[in-house]
């Protein structure tokens, strides 16, 4: 099956509510920034593969949630005709929680800074977590233009989501290095 | 043109049903919409509900192929409109198994349902891509414009549906010049050249339903011409 359309040839692209779009428009920006994120996932769940059957799980499954967030960005204003879209709720972040407490108790107390790297599942999982803070950030953005309603609910989740994600990974991080023997970096300044 | 309304109850929470287990039904008649296109009445399982414009997705052996439903949500049966290719792997079973033949399905799934707009919907198909607006029609909407793109007039199928609930109905026949006569209200030439040569006013939310090339073009012209319209579409590959 041919996946191309040459819809968006000419830089427009439509929002899953219908409109007509740059694709340099800001919900672009951020979903494009999601689907981005999901991709580092999918590389930290190749650099955790086989040996971590666990966490690759926990890592779909994330992956899986990414797309009720990209659904969401890609749907313009407070519109809720039609079939609803999967949304993200308050225990999808719940569930992020759950798993950071299982990770801090098996991790030693942070004494300081540590310094992005280490094991490459541990860099990739750093790296999935500064492209959530920028997917953070784009939503951010468009939920500071946006009225009360529907869409400005929908994006305070996402928010919440995003922000817990960020914080996830990071232990993430810590949890692959500590599971292939290596130290965190501490930062040295 | 007035605005394109739906009186009945759209009930959204089915689209959630997409990953719902496979349901068993059976092909109850067929008829013949023309030469290679069916119209396949099937059971309709208990409990299944849809909104129109969704898809479901049957399955025979190892295949699998997704269609539209054209029945509405409140008939008693489950319509397809199916083109039946020679040499396939699954559409020729269904135009010639036995009627009462068994048959799984799952869904429903998809999004391309009509929403409601202050601006006029513009339904645009092509061939067997017509079906969502089909159920659409059944289901109560009216006022709309479709624009249904075949090659010759007797592939015009479903006009006693469309006629009487239509804004504007224009069956555009894209082999219109080689052959005699023209249905009535009939455009000679593919729905992309009424679009862009006759179709006025505007802004739309265009509904594009069929084969790529024509979602293509209709993608360019609604950025050219229309400014401001919406597009939703449903690709048929």
């Amino acid at each position: 099956m041919k996946i191309y359309t040459g819809t968006g040839d000419r830089g427009k692209t439509s929002l899953f509510s219908g409109e007509r779009v740059s694709k340099a428009d800001r919900r672009v920006e951020a979903y494009g920034a999601v689907d981005e994120l999901n991709s580092v996932l999918g590389a930290l769940a190749a650099a955790l593969e086989p040996d971590q059957p666990g966490l690759v799980s926990e890592v779909r499954r994330i992956q899986a949630d990414l797309f009720r967030v990209g659904a969401r960005l890609a749907f313009a204003g407070d519109e809720t005709d039609g079939p609803a879209l999967p949304e993200l709720q308050e225990e999808h972040a719940a569930w992020l929680e759950r798993a950071m407490d299982r990770m801090e108790e098996e991790l030693p107390p942070l004494k300081g800074f540590i310094l992005p790297g280490g094991h490459a599942s541990a860099a990739w999982a750093h790296i999935a977590r500064t492209v959530c803070r920028r997917a953070e950030r784009h939503v951010v953005s468009l939920r500071d233009g946006q009225a009360p309603g529907t869409a400005s609910e929908a994006f305070r989740m996402l928010i919440v989501y995003l922000n817990r994600l960020s914080d996830y990974l990071f232990l993430l991080a810590r949890k692959c290095n500590r599971l292939h023997g290596q130290d965190d970096i501490p930062w040295g300044g | 043109m007035d605005r394109t309304t739906f009186p009945g109850e759209v009930d959204s929470s089915s689209a959630r049903a997409a990953e719902s287990p496979a349901y068993r039904s059976r092909i109850l008649r067929r008829r013949w919409l023309c030469a290679g296109t069916l119209e396949i009445e099937l059971d309709r399982p208990s409990g299944f509900t849809f909104v129109p414009g969704q898809r479901i997705r049957l399955f025979r052996d190892h295949e699998a192929r997704e269609y539209s439903l054209a029945s509405a949500p409140g008939d008693p049966f489950l319509l397809l409109c199916v083109r039946v290719v020679q040499g396939g792997r699954f559409t020729p079973w269904l135009a010639s198994c036995p009627e009462g033949s068994e048959i799984a399905f799952s869904g429903p799934c998809g999004y391309f349902v009509y929403r409601r707009s202050s601006w006029p919907a513009c339904f645009v198909a092509t061939g067997t891509g017509i079906a969502p607006f089909v159920s659409m029609a059944r289901s109560g909407l009216w006022g709309f414009t479709l624009l249904h793109g075949v090659r010759f007039a007797e592939e015009v199928y479903y006009r006693e549906v469309f006629e009487s609930r239509s804004a504007l109905y224009v069956p555009c026949l894209s082999s219109a010049a080689a052959a005699p006569g023209l249905p009535r209200g009939a455009f000679p030439g593919r729905v992309t050249e009424y679009a862009e040569k006759v179709l006025s006013g505007g802004p739309f939310d265009f509904y594009l339903c069929g084969n790529r090339d024509m979602v293509r073009d209709m993608t360019r012209i609604v950025d050219e011409r229309f400014e401001g319209s919406r597009v939703f579409v449903e690709v048929f590959f």
